[in-house]
C-alpha cells in the first residue's frame, strides 16, 4: 500500500466518520424536536403523555399490552393514565415507576406477568423501549446506563436511540392517531367478525394439553427489577401499590402462579393473581387471543378488579 | 464471528493494517490471514477447526496425489478419495440424521418398528461451502484444469480465507489460488467498490432482511390462523428477506476480500430481473448454481447424452442442489420445482424455437421462485402444503399487520432496496464496480447516509439465512 492508496483511504475513514457524525448529530436533534411534540402512538407519544402527566394524576397502571388493553382506569378515577405498552416487561415499568415523584399521592397498579418471573431468557431488554430518552431524562438515563442494554456505538451515534421508530414518529406528528387530551391511556380490543374466526382458531390451540414445565428458577434480572419497586414503594408512603396479572385464557400450569404469589407474600406486596378468573367460561366472546381479553372481556375484568381496589381503597 | 457484529467491526480494521504493513510478502500475509480465519471461525466454535484442517490437509495431499499418478486410473482412484471423504464428512454431519429419520419412517410405513437411529450431531457452520470448494479444486486437478498446490500455508488459506468461509462465495481454485500464491496490491479502485460494497451488503442484510424476517416470522410461525393475503405477503417478504440477506452477506464478503487485494467472483446478480427461471439460475448464487452445473450435471453427461438424459440431469442436479441446501424433504421439494421449470423451459425453448420469454416472464418466473420459496421457508411438508393450499385458496382477506411500525419499516426499507437494485441494474454496472463511479467525498458521503439508515432501522436478527447450510 504506497502513500498515495493510504492517503486516500485515510480521506475516505476520515470523511466518513465527520460526516456521518455530523448528519447523526443533525438527525438526533431534529427528531428531538418532532418527537417531543408527538403525543400520540405507541412508541413515544404515549411515553411523552405519560412523563407529561404522570405526577398529576392520582391513578396510574404501568404493565405490559395486557395492562394496557384489559384495565379501564376511567372505573377507577377520572383522573387516572394507563401507560401499558405492548412488549415491555418489569425492566421497562420499574425505571417509569422510579420516575415518579415521591410525594404525590397516588394509588398505583402494577401488572406483571408469571412468565416474565420464570423466563430464563428474560434478560430485561424491554428497557430498550425507553431509549429515546436516553441523555435526556436522569432516572432513565441512570437505568439504562446500569442495564447495559444499549450498544456502545450509541454513544457515538445518538441517532441510533430513534431506531425502528422514525416513521412512527413522523406519521404521528403529522397525523396524530387520536386527540391525546382525551386519551387515558386504556386501549380496548374490538374483535371484528373477520377476526373472530381467526380467534377462534386461535383459541382451539390454547385448548390443547400442554405439559406444565417445572417450575425452577427465579429470573434473577426480573426480581432485581422487582426489588427496585419494593425499594421505592418503602421510600413512598404517599402511593398505595397493588400488583396484579390478568386473567389467562385457560392456563393449565398453576404452579408458576403459586410460586410467584408466595414471592409477592414474601416482599410483602399486595397481589392478586387474576390469571383464571374466567377459567371454565365457554364464552369465546370475552377474549381476542389467548393473553388478551376482548374489549367485553376487559370491562368485566375491570369491574372484577375495581371491587377489590375500593375495599383495598377504604 | 458475524460481519454485522462489533468483533468484526474491530477485527477487519486490526487484520487490514497488519496485513499491508507486510506488504510485498506474501507468504506472511498469507499466514497473517490463515491464523485471523482461523480466529474468525473458531469465534463461533473452536472445536470444529479440526474439520477444516483435516479437509485442507485430505485435499493438499489428494491434489498432489491425483496430479503425480501417471495412469488415468490411479487419478481416478485417488480422486474417490478425495469425493468419499469429503462427502462422508458431510454425510455424517449434515445428512446422517436426515437418513437415519427417513429411514425410519419408511420401515415404520410397511408396519416395521425400527429404534430411534439418529444422533445428538451439531452441524459445522460452513460445511457445505468448504466442502464443495476442496472438492473442486481436486475434480479440477482431475480434470488437468489447474496444478496441484505445493505452498501448503497458501492452499490452507485458500480453504479457509475467512470473507468467504462460512456462506461463500464457492470460490474455484482457478480463480483464487493465484492471487493466494502472488504479490497482491491495493489501488483506489479495490478499496472504492470494496468498501462501497460492504456498505450496501451491511444495509441490504441489517435493514432490509432483518426487518422483513419480523413480519416473515411471525406470520409463518403461525401460519394456520391466517389468510391468503398475509400468507401471500409473508412470501413475498420472505423471497426479498433471503435475497437480501444472502446477497448482502456476499458484498460483505466481496467487498472485504477486495480490501485484502482479492477478486471473488460475483454470487448475485439482481435475480429477481430475471425472464426466465434459466436466467434466475445465472443470477441466484452463481458460485452454486455454476458449481452445480460444472460439477454435476456436466460429469452426468449434461445436453450430450439425448433429450431424455438432458432432462433427467437437468433435475438431479436441481434435487441434489436443493438437498445442499439443508437435510430436509422440503429443500429437496424447493430443488425439484426448480428442476421440474428448467426442463419445461428447455422443452419450450427447443419447441417454440425462441431463446427467452417476453415481459411477462419476470412475471412467471417470480412466482414460481415464490411457490418454492414456500418449501424453503416452512419448516416441514405440511406445513408448505397448507400455506400453499391457502395462498391459491384465494382467502384474500384482512391483511394481517402485527406490528404497525415493523411492518411499514420493512415496506420502506424493501421499497428503497428494490429503488437501490433497479437503479444499478439499469445503469449496466455491475454492484462490485459501482463504487468506482463516486469520488472520495461522495463517497463517503453515500456510506455516512447508510450509516445513518443503519443506526434508524437496523434490526437483530441472530444468524445470516445460510449459515445453516
Amino acid at each position: 500500500m504506497n502513500t498515495e492508496i493510504t492517503k486516500k483511504l485515510l480521506k475516505i475513514v476520515v470523511l466518513t466518520i465527520v460526516i456521518s457524525y455530523g448528519l447523526d448529530k443533525l438527525m438526533f436533534y431534529g427528531l428531538n424536536k418532532i418527537s417531543d411534540n408527538v403525543m400520540t402512538g405507541q412508541a413515544i407519544g404515549k411515553l411523552n403523555q405519560f412523563l407529561t402527566v404522570k405526577d398529576s394524576t392520582d391513578f396510574l397502571v404501568f404493565g405490559n399490552s395486557r395492562a394496557n388493553h384489559h384495565i379501564d382506569v376511567d372505573l377507577f378515577s377520572k383522573n387516572s393514565y394507563n401507560i401499558g405498552v405492548d412488549g415491555v416487561g418489569i425492566a421497562y415499568n420499574s425505571t417509569l415507576i422510579n420516575t415518579l415523584k415521591a410525594n404525590t399521592k397516588q394509588f398505583i397498579i402494577v401488572h406483571i406477568d408469571t412468565k416474565n418471573f420464570f423466563d430464563t431468557h428474560y434478560d430485561g431488554s424491554d428497557i430498550r423501549g425507553l431509549k429515546t430518552k436516553y441523555n435526556r431524562n436522569e432516572v432513565i438515563t441512570s437505568a439504562l446506563n446500569k442495564s447495559n442494554k444499549l450498544s456502545d456505538l450509541q454513544q457515538i451515534y445518538y441517532s441510533m436511540n430513534y431506531n425502528g421508530n422514525v416513521i412512527g414518529i413522523l406519521k404521528n406528528y403529522f397525523k396524530p392517531s387520536y386527540n391525546f387530551k382525551t386519551y387515558n391511556g386504556y386501549d380496548p380490543l374490538n374483535v371484528s367478525l373477520s377476526q373472530e374466526k381467526m380467534r377462534d382458531a386461535i383459541l382451539a390451540k390454547a385448548n390443547i394439553e400442554e405439559e406444565c414445565s417445572k417450575v425452577t428458577e427465579l429470573n434473577s434480572v426480573a426480581m432485581d427489577y422487582l426489588k427496585s419497586i419494593k425499594s421505592y414503594i418503602e421510600k413512598t408512603p404517599n402511593k398505595s401499590f397493588l400488583f396484579i396479572t390478568s386473567p389467562m385464557y385457560n392456563d393449565r400450569c398453576l404452579e408458576d402462579n403459586q410460586r410467584l404469589t408466595d414471592v409477592m407474600n414474601d416482599f410483602e406486596l399486595n397481589y392478586i393473581d387474576y390469571t383464571n378468573l374466567f377459567k371454565g367460561k365457554a364464552d369465546h366472546s370475552l377474549w381476542k387471543d389467548p393473553t388478551h381479553l376482548s374489549k367485553k372481556g376487559a370491562e368485566t375484568f375491570s369491574l372484577e378488579l375495581l371491587k377489590h381496589y375500593k375495599s383495598f381503597h377504604n | 464471528m458475524l460481519f454485522n457484529s462489533i468483533e468484526y467491526l474491530i477485527f477487519l480494521p486490526v487484520v487490514f493494517i497488519v496485513y499491508w504493513l507486510l506488504k510485498d510478502r506474501y507468504k506472511q500475509q498469507n499466514i497473517l490471514l490463515l491464523i485471523s480465519s482461523y480466529v474468525f471461525y473458531g469465534w463461533w466454535d473452536y472445536r470444529f477447526l479440526s474439520l477444516i484442517i483435516f479437509s485442507s490437509f485430505l485435499d493438499y495431499f489428494v491434489g498432489q496425489k491425483i496430479e503425480e499418478a501417471l495412469s488415468k486410473k490411479k487419478k481416478k482412484r485417488w480422486l474417490l478419495v478425495s469425493l468419499c471423504s469429503n462427502l462422508g464428512l458431510l454425510a455424517v454431519f449434515k445428512y446422517y440424521n436426515f437418513f437415519a429419520d427417513s429411514f425410519s419412517s419408511a420401515m415404520s410405513s410397511v408396519g416395521w418398528q425400527v429404534n430411534d437411529l439418529t444422533l445428538n450431531i451439531i452441524l459445522p457452520v460452513g460445511i457445505s461451502f468448504y466442502t464443495f470448494q476442496t472438492l473442486s479444486y481436486s475434480i479440477d486437478i482431475y480434470r488437468n484444469e489447474i496444478k496441484a498446490s505445493r505452498d501448503i500455508v497458501g492452499f490452507f488459506t485458500f480453504v479457509s480465507l475467512f470473507p468467504q468461509l462460512v456462506a461463500g462465495p464457492i470460490e474455484r481454485a482457478s480463480n483464487l489460488m493465484p492471487q493466494i500464491e502472488s504479490n497482491r496490491k491495493l489501488n483506489v479502485t479495490l478499496i472504492k467498490t470494496g468498501v462501497f460494497q460492504i456498505f450496501i451488503g451491511l444495509f441490504r442484510k441489517v435493514a432490509i432482511a432483518d426487518n422483513l424476517g419480523v413480519y416473515v416470522d411471525s406470520v409463518y410461525g403461525n401460519y394456520d390462523i391466517h389468510n391468503s393475503s398475509t400468507l401471500l405477503i409473508a412470501t413475498v417478504f420472505y423471497a426479498f428477506q433471503i435475497y437480501f440477506d444472502f446477497s448482502g452477506y456476499s458484498d460483505i464478503a466481496i467487498g472485504s476480500a477486495k480490501l485484502f487485494g482479492f477478486n471473488f467472483n460475483r454470487n448475485f446478480n439482481f435475480p429477481y430481473f430475471s425472464r426466465t427461471l434459466t436466467e434466475f439460475w445465472r443470477r441466484w448464487h452463481m458460485s452454486l448454481s455454476f458449481w452445480l452445473r460444472d460439477y454435476l450435471y456436466i460429469s452426468l453427461g449434461g445436453n450430450r447424452k439425448g433429450i431424455v438424459i438432458t432432462y433427467r440431469n437437468l433435475l438431479l442436479t436441481m434435487l441434489i442442489g436443493g438437498l445442499w441446501h439443508g437435510s430436509s424433504w422440503n429443500f429437496v421439494i424447493w430443488g425439484g420445482i426448480h428442476g421440474l421449470f428448467l426442463s419445461i423451459e428447455k422443452y419450450t425453448f427447443s419447441a417454440l424455437k425462441i431463446k427467452t420469454f417476453n415481459a411477462f416472464g419476470y412475471i412467471y418466473t417470480f412466482i414460481v421462485v415464490l411457490v418454492a420459496w414456500v418449501f424453503f421457508r416452512a419448516t416441514d411438508f405440511h406445513t408448505a402444503a397448507t400455506i400453499i393450499k391457502e395462498i391459491f385458496s384465494f382467502n384474500y382477506g384482512t391483511l394481517f399487520v402485527g406490528n404497525i411500525n415493523t411492518f411499514i419499516n420493512g415496506l420502506l426499507l424493501l421499497t428503497i432496496g428494490f429503488a437501490i437494485d433497479l437503479k444499478i441494474f439499469r445503469s449496466k454496472t455491475p454492484l462490485e464496480d459501482y463504487g468506482i463511479k463516486f469520488s472520495t467525498v461522495k463517497l463517503s458521503i453515500l456510506i455516512s447516509i447508510i450509516i445513518l439508515m443503519l443506526c434508524l432501522f437496523y434490526s437483530t436478527a441472530e444468524n445470516f439465512i445460510y449459515f445453516q447450510f
